[in-house]
């Protein structure tokens, strides 16, 4: 298991840095350059120039790369070229924001996801069960910024029952006291993390659903029927347990995608995140902010299909069998 | 399954109600409002002389004084419409010295008063090249700056001109040398007190929470007459739809721009928000490459032509596709101007919309469609050119379609290139593209940005279009340097666009006219149009209509 385990890390080390050197060269391949503040008419050549010198973007790229790695594993992610701060700083202040939009939504997922899935098979062909195949399939397909303006128009602006944006009220925030103010929070989280939850949910609800009537249809399962059990127990004990199985992996899987759709969701929530700077410094030419919200994020994604597959192995032995024999 | 507690909904509800919730107590009086503008830029750094950013503007106005600012009027020339603020007077020892006593009263908020000192390393800072502020080829005629005591200072300057004083004063914000002195020159751009400055103005910093929020708070001693407002929050979106929604959903009271008519209309006919127009700092314009693209030695095959650019700006109705983007938030400009200009006139002569005369020159030029498809040719070439345009301005995007169809029915054809911005602008500073959509905000004045962007001054600037004519040059120069009085000035300036607008560089589309949105318990709101809240230390909240909002405490 140990040997196993350290080759996954390994592995996982190997595919962050993949992604950082992609993403480093690819961003300085892309057209445009830093430092070009909008519509103005100072533009000065010369000072554009100073600045490109200090931050080393005059030497050959390949140099800039290995100064850029040696930094990353000194712990140093230079500085913001348009926040003027450093890159640390920038992403430790927006990735707690992420993760908690993130967890949030996955809250969402998996609770709404599961028990939507088991009704579905519990009632299998049934008009309910169609129904809300229907709605899921209908939800599942809805783009996460299109369903993100919906709700904001409906819920925030026309009946005004949560805030348009940001994570936490400017004016009140500072001036109650800590527990209403993660209310606060809590009431400023409930729409985005709901955009991206209830997507999400509903693609966990058609995967639960296929897993609950594949294992229903075990033989263990007609024992545990003949034994006499009774239904609910069949169902929620013996088939639901071994049907949880692949939604291991789910997790794993569904970690990449809450991180993409956060961007967009936090665009329209206006949620200051990992999604939000990475835009902003993609569009500014922000490398040294590119390249360390591609290495966290990398590193998030890499981080929670490890843990999924640790859980995996941990509950199917077998697993572990063909890993080590492999 | 457990039903939640009643009490939980209460906190709950009570809480989704916050804004609502009518609370005893508090703030009461004239001075306590709280006002959140709804903002979609965020400041880079709180510190004038390294950031030429709107927003870095807006929140550091409060923050630091200048000598003197602008007048109500807006006018540039001379010093007679300027108003004191560090400074409580000022004279002219000679023709190119100018003398600024300090205000005794005036004061940094760490209790540090501000001296003569203060002023002349201000100078030296937006100066120094290892600072590299936007603003130091602003300075240029002045020559130095030196203190003859602790509360006077001494402007000189290399020669006489009409805004002398308007350069002394309007560009700098002046620095606390006492917190500023031991920062290394080049790291000015990320010394802390840029995330937390210590300044001389009517309002402190309190916090800032990256990709949040900003607050300030009046400072109750400030030597000028204490704010009414006592709170300024600026609360930041990545998007001014939201920062719009914000507004009329009541998260925030206040925002510098609706932008789009759909806005405009929204806003103003929500009965809690007032509208205030005001002239715009920008105008929009198609620029012309006189050049190759990518190599300025020979000129443009299409645009190398005068007659041929006389011609595309005859063949243009630019008040159509004005009406149709902005409905009455522009006004088409008499040449490349915005409505801020104090030299804006709208009888200056340009080239007439003359469909007509279009095609008859387009047709003495050579250019007919002999083949029948709709686009005018010659020597077996299509009348045809690329213009770039950035896809991060819908405006732009939105535009540049309707040119596209109007040069269709002239027989022209127009390829729109589509880059994001950052493309954009380094094509546009290497010279490579046939015409650009390009936008410029402008100062107040034309004196600083004009030989930029349109005299050879501007060459390996920010004149893109490497447009160039020593008849234009030699009137700017005039109204820049040589004109006596203000009228001079305005006559050399409207001869130089005249002359502009008959070489035709471009197509001069739009400039535009600005409207704010303000809740209507602010009474007092008034809105300089270069700054919009240069002047919010006047606005207040009668105190029968304060809210919640207004009254929170600590």
């Amino acid at each position: 298991m140990i040997v196993w385990v350290v080759r996954r890390v390994a592995a996982s080390i190997a595919i962050v840095w993949a992604v950082v050197t992609l993403t480093f060269f690819a961003i300085h391949a892309a057209p445009g350059s830093p430092f070009m503040p909008e519509n103005s008419e100072n533009i000065d050549p010369q000072t554009i120039q100073r600045i490109r010198q200090k931050f080393g973007l005059d030497q050959p790229l390949p140099l800039q790369y290995l100064f850029y790695i040696r930094n990353v594993t000194q712990g140093e992610f230079s500085e913001s070229f348009a926040l003027h701060r450093p890159v640390a700083d920038a992403l430790a202040e927006a990735i707690p924001h992420t993760f908690l939009l993130a967890l949030a939504a996955l809250l969402i997922d998996f609770t709404v996801g599961l028990a939507l899935g088991i009704y579905q098979a519990m009632r299998e062909r049934t008009a309910g069960d169609i129904v809300l195949g229907n709605v899921a399939l209908f939800v599942n397909s809805m783009p996460t910024f299109w369903l993100g303006l919906v709700l904001l128009l409906v819920f925030a602006q026309r009946l005004s029952a949560f805030p348009v944006g940001g994570i936490a009220d400017p004016v009140f925030c500072p001036r109650i006291n800590s527990a209403a103010c993660v209310l606060d929070f809590v009431w400023h989280l409930t729409l985005p993390a709901l955009t991206l939850g209830l997507v999400g949910a509903a693609g966990t609800a058609r995967f639960q659903r296929a897993a609950m009537l594949e294992v229903i249809r075990q033989e263990y399962v007609r024992t545990a029927r003949a034994k006499g059990l009774r239904e609910r127990r069949v169902w929620l004990v013996h088939a639901l347990r071994n049907a949880l199985l692949p939604f291991i992996t789910l997790v794993g899987l569904a970690f990449p995608f809450l991180l993409t759709g956060a961007v967009l969701v936090e665009t329209v929530f206006a949620w200051p995140g990992m999604g939000q700077l990475a835009v902003r410094a993609i569009l500014e030419r922000d490398y040294p902010v590119v390249t360390g919200a591609a290495l966290v994020t990398s590193t998030m994604v890499v981080l929670g299909n490890l843990i999924a597959d640790v859980l995996y192995a941990v509950a199917d032995p077998r697993i572990r069998v063909r890993g080590a024999g492999a | 399954m457990r039903t939640p507690r009643p009490t939980v909904f209460a906190a709950v509800a009570c809480l989704a109600l916050l804004g609502s919730c009518e609370r005893r107590g508090g703030c009461t009086g004239d001075h306590c409002g709280t006002l959140v503008i709804a903002s979609a830029g965020e400041p880079d750094i709180l510190l004038p002389p390294v950031s030429e950013f709107a927003a870095t503007r807006d929140v550091t106005e409060p923050i630091f004084l200048k000598l003197a600012d602008l007048g109500p009027s807006g006018n540039t020339v001379g010093d007679e419409d300027f108003q004191p603020q560090l400074a409580e007077r000022w004279e002219w020892d000679a023709p190119t010295t100018l003398v600024f006593h300090l205000d005794p009263r005036a004061h940094w908020q760490d209790g540090q008063a501000v001296t003569a000192a203060d002023v002349a390393f201000t100078y030296q800072v937006y100066t120094d090249t290892l600072v590299n502020s936007p603003f130091r080829s602003s300075l240029r005629q002045i020559s130095a700056v030196t203190t003859r005591d602790s509360l006077t200072v001494v402007f000189r300057f290399r020669q006489r001109y009409p805004e002398m004083f308007y350069d002394a004063v309007y560009h700098m914000r002046i620095m606390p040398a006492h917190l500023l002195r031991e920062v290394p020159r080049d790291q000015w751009r990320s010394t802390a007190f840029g995330r937390a400055p210590v300044g001389d103005g009517p309002y402190r910093f309190v916090a800032w929470k990256a990709g949040q929020s900003i607050e300030l708070a009046a400072d109750s001693t400030f030597f000028l007459g204490r704010p009414y407002i006592r709170r300024l929050i600026w609360r930041f979106t990545p998007d001014q739809q939201v920062a719009v929604t914000q507004l009329l959903a009541g998260d925030a009271d206040a925002i510098e721009v609706l932008i789009t008519p759909d806005n405009v209309q929204r806003a103003c006919a929500d009965p809690k928000l007032a509208c205030y127009p005001y002239k715009g700092a920008q105008y929009g314009y198609v620029g012309f490459n006189l050049a190759v693209p990518g190599d300025t030695t020979k000129p443009h095959p299409l645009f190398g032509d005068r007659d041929l650019r006389r011609a595309l700006v005859l063949a243009t109705d630019r008040e159509r596709p004005l009406h149709n983007v902005f409905g009455e938030l522009a006004r088409v400009p008499p040449g490349p101007m915005s409505q801020l200009w104090w030299i804006w006139d709208p009888e200056i002569r340009e080239l007439p919309y003359d469909s007509a005369q279009a095609a008859r020159l387009l047709k003495r030029l050579g250019w007919i469609d002999s083949d029948g498809d709709g686009i005018r040719d010659k020597d077996g070439h299509e009348l045809s050119f690329r213009l770039l345009v950035p896809t991060t301005s819908a405006i732009r995007r939105q535009y540049a379609r309707l040119l596209q169809e109007s040069f269709r029915t002239a027989g022209v054809d127009v390829q729109l290139d589509e880059v994001d911005f950052s493309v954009f602008n380094e094509r546009a500073r290497a010279g490579r593209f046939d015409a650009l959509l390009n936008v410029w905000n402008t100062d107040p004045t034309p004196s600083s940005g004009f030989p930029q962007t349109w005299t050879k001054a501007g060459f390996g600037r920010s004149n893109y279009g490497r447009y160039f004519s020593p008849q234009v040059d030699q009137l700017v120069d005039r109204a820049v340097s040589a004109a006596a009085t203000r009228d001079q000035a305005r006559r050399a300036w409207r001869s130089a666009f005249e002359t502009l607008n008959q070489d035709a560089p471009g197509i001069f589309l739009f400039a535009t006219e600005n409207v704010a949105a303000v809740n209507k318990r602010f009474t007092d709101v008034r809105i300089r149009p270069d700054s919009w809240l240069a002047l919010v230390r006047s606005w207040r909240v009668p105190s029968d209509r304060l809210t919640d909002r207004d009254r929170v405490e600590r």
